[in-house]
């Protein structure tokens, strides 16, 4: 009898992952870039008590799940990619994440009034989805903010973002591709570092 | 006589068909041929082919900021409180409208010069003579338009990259967009010391910005010059340029440029399978063009 019940538990708590994992992988591109703002909008209001490391503590997971860096440092460094080390892939990515969380924990530091409002939401020919969506801002212009995502192994993940017509992707493929053709890995990872500590300490 | 010109241009339909199968085989055989992709450093040289006068211009001016202009603005921002900067704000946005209104028109953006007109009378009059925005309470957008966007929107190409000594980044068809914009602003027949007042105010207000670039470029001049071209475009097409095209593209790009030859196979079946379905819709369009005609040269002929 107390085989059966625990058996029974046993299907219960399985079922349960199940319809978890399952309820995980239907969420769409717009709910996975709302869920983001609205961690983001928490880490926001909660900035002050926070802190720094805090707000990057709060955001490191929200930031890793919802957008794919690997997939993002392997377009910003274009073919230069082919030509690192495995060992330098892997250190690239590592620092590239450290620096994407920072640059969100050190631009997004205080709330007054903020609010992302999701205006459409749009297929791109490649299978992709943007989703378009801005920020209000209480007595400022607005922010439009352009989310484009990607289907990957069943989730939407962000990989690149558009504020106001300026895309953080090609940003930043501009500067990396170029410091690494000129100036070499370590000379990149450097630089990052530095934006890093910078972030860190204001 | 009619019946003559409709067997005629029957014949010609005829040749049309021939013609649109040949040129649908010559689209699939050329679709199938390796196309040349231009790579980033390409587009890159083609965009700023002065790359080296220009970053020297770039530390030029970020000097004259550094040791110029920044003093002098951190010093009327530490003065002037907020609400004076807020007035000195919204009377120079106020009389730039005049401007607007006049590129609204050369755009044919009618409905559009209509509200910034309606913008500049209301915050000219309740507004007292701009200090006050009161047409944002009333529903009235702040519109961004300039001459540089017109030349955009009649066709002119954007140029090269260029950085001009204290005016900072501008694209070859932005010269003559700031000569006539500066033309058309009222506030260069103001006087000097408005003038100035003018430059100080934009400093101030470009405050944020220049702090954002210091702290989170790895490359400052790199960092400018693709933020700038990529929110002068966004402002030519009105937000409505091919940007999803666009995403599209950077995302593919490493497989674009990996070494193995099946991305760009897969990439160009693609293209080549677009232009087919063009090809074949005209195709299509064509051959019922011709059956209409057929049937209208059978009802004459009847």
């Amino acid at each position: 009898m107390l085989l059966t019940k625990v058996k029974f538990l046993y299907l219960c708590v399985l079922c349960l992952v199940v319809f978890t994992v399952s309820a995980q992988e239907l969420l769409t591109a717009r709910q996975v870039v709302e869920g983001f703002q609205s961690q983001l909008l928490t880490a926001m209001k909660k900035g002050k008590q926070l802190g720094y490391s805090g707000r990057y503590e709060a955001l490191y997971e929200p930031v890793s799940d919802t957008h794919d860096l690997t997939k993002i440092v392997r377009i910003v460094v274009g073919k230069e990619w082919e030509g690192l080390s495995k060992e330098q892939q892997d250190i690239l990515v590592t620092t590239f994440s450290k620096y994407s969380v920072a640059s969100y924990a050190h631009n997004f530091k205080e709330y007054s009034g903020e609010s992302f409002v999701f205006d459409s939401e749009e297929e791109t020919a490649r299978g992709g989805v943007v989703v378009h969506s801005h920020l209000v801002i209480p007595n400022d212009k607005a922010v439009k903010f352009d989310y484009n995502l990607k289907e990957i192994a069943g989730h939407w993940k962000i990989i690149n973002i558009i504020a106001n017509g300026v895309s953080d992707l090609a940003v930043k493929r501009s500067e990396y591709t170029n410091i690494l053709q000129h100036e070499g890995f370590d000379a990149l990872i450097a630089k990052i570092n530095e934006k890093i500590t910078i972030y860190s300490k204001q | 006589m009619t019946a003559y010109l409709l067997n005629l241009f029957a014949l010609w339909l005829g040749k049309k068909r021939v013609f649109y199968f040949l040129s649908l085989v010559f689209v699939v055989i050329s679709g199938c041929a390796s196309q040349p992709v231009l790579d980033h450093n390409s587009m890159v040289k083609k965009t700023d082919p002065y790359e080296n006068i220009n970053r020297k211009v770039f530390v030029f001016n970020d000097y004259l900021d550094e040791y110029l202009a920044e003093p002098i603005s951190n010093a009327y921002q530490y003065v002037a409180p907020q609400f004076v900067k807020n007035s000195i704000f919204n009377f120079y946005t106020n009389l730039r409208n005049f401007n607007v209104i006049f590129n609204d028109v050369l755009q044919a953006k009618f409905k559009q010069s209509a509200k910034d007109s309606g913008r500049l009378v209301v915050n000219t009059s309740l507004g007292l003579l701009g200090i006050f925005d009161v047409a944002k309470d009333l529903g009235l957008e702040q519109n961004d338009e300039d001459f540089d966007q017109t030349l955009a929107v009649w066709g002119v190409p954007e140029g090269p990259y260029l950085v001009l000594p204290i005016v900072g980044p501008l694209t070859l068809r932005g010269v003559p967009g700031a000569m006539f914009d500066t033309a058309t602003n009222p506030t260069s027949y103001i006087g000097a010391p408005i003038q100035l007042l003018s430059i100080l105010n934009a400093r101030a207000n470009a405050e944020g910005a220049l702090k954002f670039i210091d702290e989170a470029a790895l490359d400052p001049y790199l960092f400018t010059r693709e933020s700038f071209l990529q929110w002068r475009r966004n402002l030519s097409s009105d937000g409505k340029g091919n940007q999803s095209l666009d995403f599209d593209e950077e995302l593919d790009e490493s497989a674009l440029n990996s070494t193995s030859t099946l991305p760009k196979l897969r990439n160009s079946f693609k293209a080549s399978s677009l232009v087919f379905d063009k090809t074949i819709y005209h195709f299509e369009k064509a051959v019922e063009d011709y059956r209409q005609a057929e049937s209208k040269l059978n009802r004459f002929k009847k």
